[in-house]
């Protein structure tokens, strides 16, 4: 009786969205979502895991970073989930000032954390309590930011340490030699790529060889992706930076082996944004249309395809296989985030909404965001 | 494109006789049109009278119009408290001077925005420096360096174009009428900038 309700309401559910008009298709079920991502997010619930869907102890989220680093990143093996937490000691009410809300400098506002879940046992765990942002590697060394001090404050810079676990268990040792605002994005083999954030957000993506040897890689730039075999990264620069470009640069000596002017290619890309993929020679990027597709060459860069999407813009795209036609993205509409199934050959995505009722913090919606580890090289993605 | 709006009908009239600025008490208003193209506006009152006068200058932000995108998206929506001002900010990618703004939450309700400024692209001098870089960080060259991060960027003249002195149009409107006299930290003031969505 209580689940034919239940379905009663899904399918209501599903109705009345697919009657809105966003288009995308919206799953009720508790099922992994089929042109959703291998490992997703919906508010706190994961699927694709190994062992099926779970709950975590928190949403994976990372206020801190935005996209600029996943969510959450499985292990190498697919045992664990290690994922970024946001506990709010007080509410910030997005639409009033700091002021009307009574909020005063250096009032704490939030804790961010690193969890750790065990797909086997099931257990959740905070790793580091005031950190945020993580790349995890092949052989199980975890690194992340780590604050100066745990809690997020008003008007008082977030700025803190990059430190490495050789395991999640073992102690954990400082790479950074002085305190910045750093957002730890992925290893390329044995180095681990980061982003130093200054004033206006302006980011550099930099290097870390080791304690206290930190480089930098790509002033001003994103990351886009790290090639597979971790030797080289795909960099991208918007037009705030001059003539908007992408480069592919060696993780090891920073010298640039191609760059590629995006003015002298078709104007629907316009520019490529941060957090894509490299799958074989294609790299994808979110571009101002929506999705573009390079081929990387030795010494060459050339725009391989691109893509226009009806959509304020397109996140995280991940190629699906190796053919490098097939990408899934993520993008938001007014109820929230939106998962993308786009297929290249035929130039249009498939929309799909997982577990459309689901609500995010304050009423807001919920987060939907592919899971993954961009570290290279490694087993999984 | 400079604004020189009133807000009521008779504002023109009323500011030729307007009492001392002293009086006034100012906030800023940033209406998002393009990333290239949107509008600052300072407006005053001169309490207790309501009425709104503004002075709006053509200004910049982001390099896309989704809020929520880190280093790219314009500044988001809502009321902002301002949490200092500079007339020779030193900061490794913002100097000059600047009005810094509190961090704030985009339109997912999660996604923190922060290390937010009004700025252009000057020395900490307030000068310039051009050199023969298509983009110099502290050299006002080209419509492109409205551009920004996610901050509200204001042109100003350069040895090698003919823009506006906006930025240094709207420091004047600011200390003139209605904004602090002050200048470094200055936690939660009441000038505060209203972003409309």
């Amino acid at each position: 009786m209580a689940l034919s309700k239940l379905l009663l309401i899904g399918l209501a559910l599903s109705t009345a969205l697919a009657a809105c008009g966003d288009g995308e298709r919206a799953s009720v079920t508790h099922r992994p979502a089929a042109d959703a991502p291998a490992v997703y997010t919906v508010g706190a619930k994961v699927f694709g895991l190994d062992g099926g869907p779970a709950r975590l102890a928190s949403p994976p989220v990372t206020p801190l970073a935005g996209w600029l680093t996943p969510a959450a990143v499985p292990s190498a093996d697919g045992r664990y989930l290690a994922y970024n937490a946001w506990r709010e000691l007080r509410r910030d009410d997005p639409k009033l000032s700091w002021l009307d809300q009574g909020i005063e400098p250096g009032d704490a506002l939030a804790t961010p954390s690193i969890r750790l879940h065990d797909n086997l046992s099931g257990t959740d765990e905070v790793l580091a309590e005031g950190a945020f942002s993580l790349a995890w590697r092949a052989d199980g060394a975890l690194a992340y930011f780590r604050g100066a001090e745990r809690d997020y404050r008003a008007g008082i810079s977030y700025v803190g340490d990059v430190v490495v676990r050789p395991t999640p268990e073992a102690a954990s040792e400082v790479w950074s030699s002085e305190r910045g605002r750093y957002i730890v994005v992925g290893w390329a083999g044995p180095r681990l790529v980061a982003y130093s954030e200054q004033e206006g957000e302006a980011l550099d993506v930099v290097v870390f060889d080791g304690p206290g040897r930190m480089r930098l890689l790509a002033p001003g730039s994103g990351l886009v992706a790290i090639s597979p075999d971790g030797r080289q990264a795909f960099v991208e620069q918007g037009p705030s930076q001059g003539r908007p470009r992408v480069r592919v640069v060696s993780v090891a000596t920073g010298r640039a082996s191609a760059a590629l002017d995006l003015t002298t290619v078709d104007p629907v890309v316009g520019t490529v944004g941060y957090s894509g993929d490299w799958r074989g020679d294609r790299v994808v990027a979110s571009s101002a249309s929506g999705l573009a597709v390079f081929r990387v060459e030795r010494g060459k860069i050339a725009l391989a395809d691109s893509l226009r999407i009806a959509a304020s813009s397109v996140a995280e795209p991940r190629f699906v296989d190796e053919s490098g036609r097939h990408v899934k993205a993520w993008t938001s509409v007014r109820r929230g985030g939106v998962f993308l199934d786009c297929d290249f050959a035929i130039g249009a995505c498939n929309r799909t909404m997982p577990l459309p009722e689901t609500r995010g913090v304050h009423g807001f919606p919920a987060w939907r965001r592919p899971l993954y580890n961009p570290s290279r090289p490694l087993g999984t993605s | 494109m400079r604004l020189a709006a009133v807000a009521l009908a008779a504002a023109a009239a009323l500011l030729a006789c307007a009492p001392s600025a002293a009086a006034a008490n100012g906030w800023w208003t940033f209406n998002r049109n393009s990333n290239l193209n949107s509008t600052l506006s300072w407006k005053w009152t001169y309490p207790p009278s309501p009425a709104q006068y503004s002075h709006s200058w053509r200004a910049g932000s982001g390099s896309s119009t989704d809020e929520c995108r880190r280093g790219e998206g314009w500044l988001p929506g809502g009321w902002y408290a301002q949490w200092g001002h500079w007339n020779h900010y030193g900061g490794s990618a913002v100097k000059g001077r600047v009005w810094w703004l509190q961090d704030k939450y985009c339109y997912d309700g999660i996604t923190k925005r922060v290390e937010l400024f009004i700025h252009s692209e000057e020395t900490a001098e307030n000068g310039q420096t051009c050199t023969s870089a298509w983009d110099d960080p502290t050299c006002w060259e080209r419509e492109a360096d409205y551009y920004s991060l996610g901050c509200i960027k204001l042109a100003r003249p350069s040895p090698v174009a003919n823009f506006p002195n906006d930025l240094g149009s709207a420091h004047s409107y600011y200390h003139g009428y209605g904004g602090s006299s002050e200048h470094g930290d200055l936690p939660n003031d009441a000038y505060e900038l209203y972003v409309f969505s």
